[in-house]
C-alpha cells in the first residue's frame, strides 16, 4: 500500500501478458492520474479487454504488476474490486437466472457502499425491467444493467469496457448524460476502453493508444493538442521530408508546392525542422481526439 | 443562457464555455447577478467533463467576470459589464476565425475588408428598402444571431 | 497508508448469507422440479403401501436419493461457470477462493434442508401408515454363501439375528449426501470442463475392459469393474457412506417353501459406516479445498 508518487489511480509497471503466441500486452506501463478521464485506444484485438481484466484479477499477467487506487490487483484483490464499478466487454456477463431486481439487491450486499436511494433513481433513469431475467434481456438492456450495478456503489474508479456497445443512439446519449452528471456528483476516475473515439472526445482527458500490446503513447489532453497537429506546409521544388521529422502518414509525393500532414512532436521542435529542410510551415490546426489516435496509431504502426 | 458548442472547432472546450459565457454577456442574454448553470447541470446538458466545466468557471471567476456564493452557485459579477475590452476580445475572435478561412481560399485582408463592407452595405440597402429579417452576418453582433436568445 | 480513499469490502459473514440468498433465487424452478418429484415419490408410496393396507417402515438410511440430490446440486450451483469464465462470480470483491468455498457452503446448507424435508417426508409416512420407525428386528444371516443371488438358499445356511436398528443411522442420508457433494463440488470446481472428464474417464474403462478382452487377459479385462466394485461397495466406499452398507449386504434367497426372502451376507456394521463417513466427509472437505484453490488470488501464472 505504498503511495505512488504522482497519485494515479491506476497503475501498471511492466505488465505482459500472452495468450498461446499472441501477444496481448507487452511491458504497459499505464498511468492513469486520480480523477481523470483515461480513454485507452486501440484496435480490436490490441490488449485493451486483457488490461482491464488483469486489473480486475480475472486474468493472470505473466509478468508486471498493476495497482488500483495503491492496493495490488493481485495479492489485494478483493479491496482493489471493492474500489471498482466494472463494466466488462460482453453483456452477457450476468448471473443469467435472477431476475434484474434480485440482482441488484444481491450486489448491493456485496458493497457496503451501496447508495439505495441512487440505484431507484438509476433504475428509473435507465428504465430497467426489474422483473426480467437477466439472462434473457437484449443486449442495450443488459448493457444498462451493468451501468446501473457499476455506477450504484459510486466506486472511485470506473472501468468500462466498450461501454456504449450495444446501445442504439438516443440510449448512449442519455446514458453519456447520466455517466457525466454521476462524475459531476462523485470523485470518479474512469478508464474506457474504446475503438469508438468519437463520442468521448468530449470527455477524456488523458489519453493512451495501445498499438499491438504496446503503450506507444500516453498524455494529456493539452499534450495531445500541442504535440498532435495537422499542418500545412510549403515546400519546394522535390522536397524531401527530413529524417527527424515524425508523421503520422507516408509522405506522398507532393504535385505541388502545397502539403498537408499530421506530424507528431512540439510545435516549435516541428516547426524548426521543417524549416531546417527549407519549406514552411503554413498554418497548424488541432484535431480531434479520433484523428489523433488515429495518427498516433498510424505512426506507431510505420 | 444557452451554450452552443462547435463540433469543429479545435480549441479546448473550456475556452469556448468561456466565450460563450462572454458573448452571452455582451448580446445581454446573461445579465449582472444572474446565475450561472450549475456544473452538472451544464456538464450535462454539453455532454462534456465537468471538470472542463469546472475549469472554465474558474477562469471566469479568476477573471472576474462571475463569482461564487457558497452553497447557492456561481453568478454574473455584479461589475461584469461587457465593456469595449470585451466587445473587442469578442470581435477578434470573429475576425480571427474568418481570416483564417478567408486565407485558406487565397483572400488576403484587404479583399476581405472590401467585401465585408460590400455586403454589410448591400445589407442596410435591403433593411432600408422592404424591412427584411437580418441576415446573421458573422463580424458584428447586432442582436439576435446564432441562437443568443435570452 | 496510500492516501486515497477506499470503500470497503463486505464482510465474510455477511457474503455467505448473501450467497445462501443467491442459491435459493437462481434454483426457483429447479426447486419446484424437485418438489413435484418428491410430491409423486409420496404419492407412489401412498398409492402402493398406504392403500393397500400395508405399512411403510422408517428407514431413511437405505434411500439412496438424498445422495443423488449431493451429486446433481453442484452441477446446478456451477453451471454457466465455464461459460462465463472471467464472469461476474470472480468481479465480485470477495477473495475469490474464499469466495469458492463460501458457495459451496450456501450449496450445502440448502441441500440439509432438501434431505431434512424428505426425511420428515419419510416420517410422516412412516406415522401415517403406523410402520415401525424403531425397535428390534429379526435377520436372516447367512452363514454358508449362496451360490446365485435370488436362488434357493442353502440349507443350513440361514441363521435368524436379532438387530436392533440404531438411531445413528438416522443421519445417513445427510452426510452420505454431503459426502457425495463434497465429491461432485470438487468436480466442478476444480475442473474446467468437468462433464468432459466423467465422460472420458468412462470412456477409458471401456477401453481397458475391451482390450483386456481381445488380449484374452481376464485380469486387465476386469479392471474397471473391481475398481467400480472396490469404490461402490468396500467397505468403506459409497455404499457404505451412503446406507452403512445395507444395500449391498442384501441380496434375497429362496426359503424351502419357495418365498422369497431378504437375506443378509454380513450385518451392517456401524463401525464401518462411521469410518466411510469421516473419510468421504474429510477427504472430501480437503479436496473441495484444493479445488477452490484453483481459484485463488496470487502471483504466478
Amino acid at each position: 500500500m505504498r503511495r505512488s508518487p504522482d497519485g494515479a489511480a491506476v497503475e501498471t509497471s511492466g505488465l505482459s501478458k500472452r495468450y498461446g503466441r499472441t501477444v496481448a500486452l507487452e511491458d504497459v506501463a499505464l498511468q492513469v492520474p486520480e480523477g481523470s478521464f483515461y480513454v485507452l485506444v486501440g484496435e480490436n484485438g490490441a490488449g485493451k479487454s486483457s488490461l482491464l481484466e488483469i486489473l480486475m484479477n480475472l486474468e493472470r499477467a505473466q509478468s508486471g504488476t498493476a495497482t488500483i487506487l495503491g492496493l495490488d490487483s493481485v495479492e489485494q484483490g478483493a479491496r482493489a474490486r471493492a474500489q471498482v464499478g466494472y463494466i466488462p466487454e460482453h453483456h452477457r456477463q450476468l448471473p443469467r437466472w435472477m431476475k434484474c431486481g434480485d440482482l441488484l439487491r444481491h450486489v448491493a450486499r456485496y458493497h457496503p457502499a451501496w447508495d439505495e436511494a441512487y440505484a431507484d433513481q438509476l433504475v428509473d433513469r435507465f428504465g430497467l425491467k426489474l422483473d426480467r431475467r437477466a439472462g434473457s434481456q437484449s443486449k442495450g438492456e443488459a448493457r444498462r444493467l451493468q451501468f446501473a450495478l457499476a455506477l450504484a456503489h459510486r466506486p472511485p474508479l470506473l472501468l468500462l469496457d466498450e461501454p456504449t456497445d450495444g446501445l442504439d443512439p438516443l440510449i448512449r446519449s442519455r446514458t453519456m448524460s447520466l455517466l457525466v452528471e454521476h462524475l459531476a456528483d462523485s470523485p470518479t476516475t474512469v478508464l474506457v476502453s474504446t475503438h469508438r473515439v468519437q463520442e468521448l472526445d468530449s470527455l477524456a482527458d488523458h489519453i493512451g493508444v495501445l498499438q499491438e500490446g504496446r503503450l506507444v503513447a500516453q498524455m494529456s489532453r493539452d499534450d495531445l493538442l500541442r504535440t498532435v497537429r495537422r499542418y500545412r506546409l510549403e515546400v519546394p521544388e522535390g522536397w524531401q521530408p527530413p529524417p527527424d521529422l515524425r508523421a503520422a502518414e507516408q509522405w506522398r509525393a507532393s504535385t505541388g508546392r502545397a502539403m498537408q500532414a499530421t506530424l507528431i512532436g512540439e510545435e516549435e521542435v516541428v516547426v524548426a525542422r521543417v524549416t531546417a529542410s527549407d519549406a514552411t510551415v503554413v498554418d497548424t490546426t488541432t484535431l480531434s481526439l479520433e484523428e489523433a489516435a488515429v495518427a498516433l496509431l498510424a505512426e506507431a504502426a510505420r | 443562457m444557452i451554450v452552443n458548442l462547435d463540433v469543429q472547432d479545435a480549441r479546448p472546450i473550456y475556452l469556448q464555455i468561456i466565450d460563450e459565457v462572454r458573448r452571452a454577456l455582451v448580446v445581454g442574454s446573461l445579465r449582472p447577478e444572474d446565475p450561472l448553470p450549475s456544473v452538472r447541470e451544464l456538464a450535462s446538458e454539453l455532454r462534456v467533463n465537468p471538470r472542463t466545466v469546472s475549469q472554465a468557471y474558474q477562469e471566469l471567476e479568476r477573471a472576474g467576470v462571475v463569482y461564487v456564493r457558497r452553497g447557492e452557485g456561481t453568478f454574473v459579477s455584479a461589475d461584469a459589464l461587457p465593456g469595449p475590452a470585451e466587445r473587442r476580445a469578442l470581435a477578434d475572435r470573429f475576425a480571427k476565425k474568418i481570416l483564417i478561412e478567408a486565407r485558406r481560399s487565397g483572400i488576403g485582408l484587404e479583399e476581405l475588408s472590401a467585401a465585408l463592407r460590400r455586403v454589410a452595405g448591400e445589407e442596410t440597402a435591403a433593411e432600408g428598402g422592404a424591412g427584411q429579417p437580418e441576415d446573421a452576418v458573422a463580424a458584428v453582433p447586432t442582436g439576435s444571431d446564432e441562437g443568443g436568445e435570452g | 497508508m496510500s492516501g486515497f480513499r477506499h470503500n470497503s469490502a463486505p464482510a465474510t459473514r455477511a457474503v455467505l448469507r448473501e450467497q445462501i440468498r443467491a442459491v435459493r433465487v437462481e434454483n426457483v424452478r429447479i426447486a419446484l422440479v424437485v418438489a413435484g418429484l418428491l410430491l409423486f415419490f409420496i404419492g407412489l408410496v401412498v398409492d402402493e403401501v398406504i392403500l393397500e393396507g400395508g405399512d411403510f417402515p422408517f428407514h431413511p438410511e437405505h434411500w439412496v436419493l438424498p445422495a443423488m440430490a449431493g451429486l446433481l446440486l453442484p452441477f446446478a450451483l456451477w453451471r454457466g461457470e465455464e461459460r462465463r469464465g472471467a464472469g461476474f462470480f470472480w468481479s465480485l470483491p470477495v477473495d475469490r477462493r474464499q469466495h469458492a468455498l463460501l458457495r459451496v457452503a450456501a450449496g450445502w446448507v440448502w441441500l440439509m434442508v432438501v434431505v431434512a424435508v424428505f426425511v420428515l417426508a419419510l416420517l410422516a409416512l412412516t406415522l401415517v401408515s403406523g410402520g415401525q420407525i424403531l425397535g428390534e428386528r429379526t435377520l436372516r444371516l447367512l452363514t454358508l454363501p449362496l451360490e446365485t443371488p435370488g436362488g434357493p438358499l442353502p440349507p443350513g445356511g440361514v441363521r435368524e439375528v436379532p438387530w436392533t436398528m440404531t438411531p445413528l443411522l438416522w443421519l445417513a442420508p445427510f452426510t452420505g449426501a454431503t459426502g457425495a457433494y463434497l465429491v461432485v463440488s470438487t468436480l466442478a470446481l476444480g475442473l474446467k470442463r468437468p462433464l468432459r472428464w466423467l465422460a472420458g474417464t468412462f470412456v477409458l474403462m471401456l477401453l481397458i475392459a475391451v482390450t483386456g478382452d481381445f488380449a484374452n487377459s481376464r485380469r486387465v479385462a476386469q479392471v474397471p469393474a473391481r475398481l467400480l466394485d472396490a469404490v461402490m461397495n468396500g467397505r468403506w466406499g459409497w455404499d457404505a457412506l451412503i446406507t452403512a452398507r445395507t444395500e449391498s449386504l442384501k441380496t434375497e434367497g429362496l426359503l424351502p417353501t419357495g418365498e422369497s426372502v431378504v437375506v443378509w451376507r454380513a450385518l451392517p456394521d456401524l463401525g464401518d459406516w462411521a469410518i466411510a463417513t469421516a473419510l468421504w466427509i474429510g477427504l472430501g472437505l480437503v479436496a473441495v479445498w484444493l479445488a477452490a484453490s484453483r481459484h485463488r488470488e496470487n502471483r504466478g501464472a
